[in-house]
């Protein structure tokens, strides 16, 4: 105690700090392994997908329909399922979240009214997917008489899960234009809606954009709520029509996935592949927007 | 006339009366300040007045027309012949329908085939006034909103209520859907509990549909299980870890980097997941199983399902506690290094504790995603009822059961197919209650260090 600087130098006192360094240490590799264990994950996966799909990409089977041979089953039905449903999807989703959005950022009144909107689009956004595929069963086809496996049931549904997503995402971008950009349009005598339409939504438009398609990305991968509505028909001719009967690319990788024959293992890896690289392309454009029309005001 | 045509129809008069009324009101605007609304506005103006009523009348037409043609229909003599009871009588209707429909498609019954001229008469008949009605809705309205054209006339404020209420309208949409999640589950739960006593459902620990006992004990626990606790263990650590070494640690380019190829981890579809689980991990585990001497373990186990799918958790923890992290006030970090704690031990002493909320207000979020999670359990977790905590056993959750009982082929009515719909609503409150009490302690606590 009498002097400061050489009980600080003691043996007992370096002893703690070399431990409690070593503690340090010891924190930070395991942080570090932990980020090394999730990406050895994603690694792992993607690469045993490689590995057991890749054989099986091929123009035949990126342009055939589903088969009960595995030899001659390929994918493009599927596809074009999905393209279908995502049209029917984004085709309602996008116009009804952003409208959605213009009116709770722009015009609502702050009342008990505006809060039971905030609250509900909020919650929607984390209702499992399987509830909306319920909905859709229930409302859809059992009440409203719609056909079954469509893809307009499909993408009706997907809407209701996808415009959560959109209004929120929407919403964060109206909110980031400056308001003096709505004061400028306002003074020279525009109304509040030319305001909006003419200014503010232009603006936003890449924000906007980047969620949509976020959310088409995640409508695109969702296979939960199509089994509800009976998408798993086999088809083996691609559907012509939003009313035909179809099945959708995550449906197919399901149904394959199920078959006995093991030399269906190398088709639904294949399709998995086909459905990774339409996720990566359209999360790559997303980011791609982002990143070049990102103003910071 | 098929229904696309006549939409198209109307839009082409919409964009006539568009382009007459602009041309009218430019005719109009003799000087400077003569026109109270711009051109296009009158254009707006007009242009809705001749599609508004005339969809309005689309839309009711598609109401009450197919009562008419029913009507029609039974009045012609080919329908006298029809058996009088009522069930057998829709079944060819509804052929006669289809095959009108489809003129390509083979009938089965001869019945049908002759009531289809009948059929196809009637709906051109219906059709054809119903697209007269919609054209004189579209002049009546097309020539009253002409009536209002004047270099004085309001057509901005007009043109903007519409625009205004259309906002209005996609914004109750998202109430609507919750509505009718709310009424569908409630709608069809009753019906089930109507045929089941709701205390069996809810403490019942005997879950056979087929045999018509549906005690829901076992999902609840298979849900849990897998969901809340090996899912947890799994991303919990890994999520709250990773987030530390992102923000505290990694260099910014490292983190730059790296957030975004962890972030792929949350995009990947639940499907693939659920491939990757049966495929690799399942065998894995089992074989593990085998290593540390358990005795027969079965190829779908808990354990599979909840390690995968807490590797899909990771990402949505770590972000959750990297914004709660975030949020913590630079002053507090500053003051414990300041005062000499290493950067560890401000993190386990300081940052921690202060995050705690929103934290645990993550975690809450991520398990309610893990319950309602479907094609990993369905595809990894198996489907016996177990009410066991052997990780190894197979195990069912509350989604694999919906999956399960409404994919066949099974009338709607029956207890089995309604069940699905009193574990939808079970887990659609647990998962709002979850949600809920998240969003409430996340905005508190932001509004405690604000």
């Amino acid at each position: 105690m009498s002097n400061p600087a050489k009980n600080w130098q003691s043996p007992d006192a370096e002893r703690r700090l070399a431990k409690r360094y070593s503690a340090e240490r010891r924190f930070k590799l395991l942080g570090l392994s932990a980020v090394g264990l999730s990406m050895a994950f994603l690694v792992f996966l993607i690469g045993t997908m490689l590995i057991s799909g890749l054989g099986g990409l091929d123009w035949a089977f990126l342009s055939g329909s589903d088969s009960t041979e595995p030899d001659t089953a390929g994918v493009w039905g599927a596809v074009k399922g999905s393209l279908l449903t995502m049209v029917v999807t984004i085709a309602l989703a996008l116009p009804m979240g952003v409208f959605a959005a213009v009116y709770l950022e722009e015009f609502a009144p702050r009342n008990r009214w505006t809060d039971i909107v905030e609250v509900s689009i909020n919650n929607l956004a984390a209702v499992p997917s399987i509830i909306f595929g319920l909905l859709g069963l229930a409302v859809f086809i059992n009440f409203l008489g719609m056909p079954r496996s469509s893809p307009l049931v499909g993408g009706m549904t997907l809407a209701l899960m996808t415009m959560p997503v959109i209004v929120i995402a929407g919403r964060n971008a109206i909110k980031a234009v400056p308001p003096s950009i709505r004061d400028a349009a306002l003074a020279i005598g525009a109304s509040k809606v030319q305001t909006v339409f003419h200014h503010v939504l232009p603006l936003a438009l890449p924000g906007i954009l980047t969620g949509a398609i976020i959310g088409m990305a995640r409508a695109l991968g969702e296979t939960a709520p199509l089994l509800m509505i009976g998408m798993r028909a086999f088809v083996s001719t691609p559907p012509s029509g939003i009313t035909d009967p179809a099945t959708v690319l995550p449906m197919q990788i399901f149904l394959w996935s199920d078959e006995v024959d093991r030399a269906f293992v190398q088709n639904t890896s294949a399709a998995i592949l086909v459905l990774l690289a339409f996720l990566l392309t359209m999360n790559g454009f997303a980011i791609y927007l982002r990143n070049k029309f990102e103003t910071r005001w | 006339m098929t229904p696309l045509t006549l939409l198209l129809l109307i839009a082409g008069l919409g964009l006539i009366g568009w382009l007459f009324a602009r041309a009218k009101a430019q005719q109009l605007n003799t000087g400077r300040n003569a026109l109270h609304s711009l051109p296009g506005h009158h254009g707006w103006y007009l242009a809705l007045w001749i599609m508004l009523p005339a969809l309005a009348g689309v839309f009711i037409w598609g109401i009450i027309s197919p009562g008419l043609i029913h009507a029609a229909v039974m009045a012609d003599p080919a329908a006298a012949s029809l058996p009088a009871f009522d069930l057998e009588r829709n079944a060819i209707l509804s052929e006669a329908y289809s095959l009108a429909n489809n003129p390509a498609a083979i009938a089965f019954n001869l019945d049908a085939e002759k009531l289809v001229p009948a059929v196809v008469a009637a709906k051109s008949k219906f059709g054809i006034m119903g697209a007269v009605l919609a054209l004189l809705l579209a002049f009546a309205g097309g020539g009253f909103g002409y009536t209002r054209l004047s270099a004085s006339f309001q057509a901005r404020t007009k043109v903007e209520r519409v625009v205004l209420l259309l906002l209005l309208a996609a914004s109750l949409l998202a109430v609507l859907t919750t509505v009718g999640i709310i009424a569908s589950l409630l709608f069809e739960s009753g019906l089930f509990f109507s045929k089941v006593n709701p205390l069996e459902f809810v403490f019942g620990t005997h879950w056979s549909p087929a045999n018509g006992s549906f005690g829901a004990v076992p999902l609840f626990w298979g849900t849990i299980f897998i969901g809340a606790i090996i899912a947890m263990i799994v991303a919990i650590p890994l999520g709250l870890m990773s987030a530390i070494y992102l923000t505290q640690y990694a260099h910014p380019d490292v983190r730059r980097w790296m957030k975004p190829m962890l972030e792929i981890l949350a995009g990947i579809p639940t499907v693939v997941y659920g491939y990757f689980a049966a495929l690799t991990v399942a065998p894995m585990v089992r074989d593990f199983a085998v290593m540390i001497g358990v005795s027969n373990p079965s190829t779908e186990s808990a354990l599979a399902a909840g390690l995968v799918m807490g590797i899909m958790i990771i990402p949505f923890v770590s972000s959750m506690a990297d914004d709660s992290i975030a949020a913590v006030p630079q002053a507090m970090r500053d003051g414990s290094l300041a005062m000499g704690a290493t950067r560890s031990e401000t993190i386990k002493k300081v940052l921690i504790p202060a995050a705690l909320p929103g934290i645990v207000a993550g975690v809450m979020l991520a398990i309610s995603r893990a319950i309602g999670e479907t094609m990993i359990v369905v595809m990894a977790a198996g489907a016996a009822a177990n009410l066991s905590a052997n990780p190894f056993a197979s195990m069912t959750t509350v989604t694999f059961q919906i999956v399960q009982l409404l994919t066949g082929d099974q009338e709607f009515d029956s207890a089995k197919t309604l069940s699905a719909f009193a574990l939808g609503l079970v887990l659609f409150v647990v998962t709002l209650i979850l949600n809920i009490i998240a969003l409430r302690v996340v905005k508190r606590f932001r509004e405690a260090y604000e």
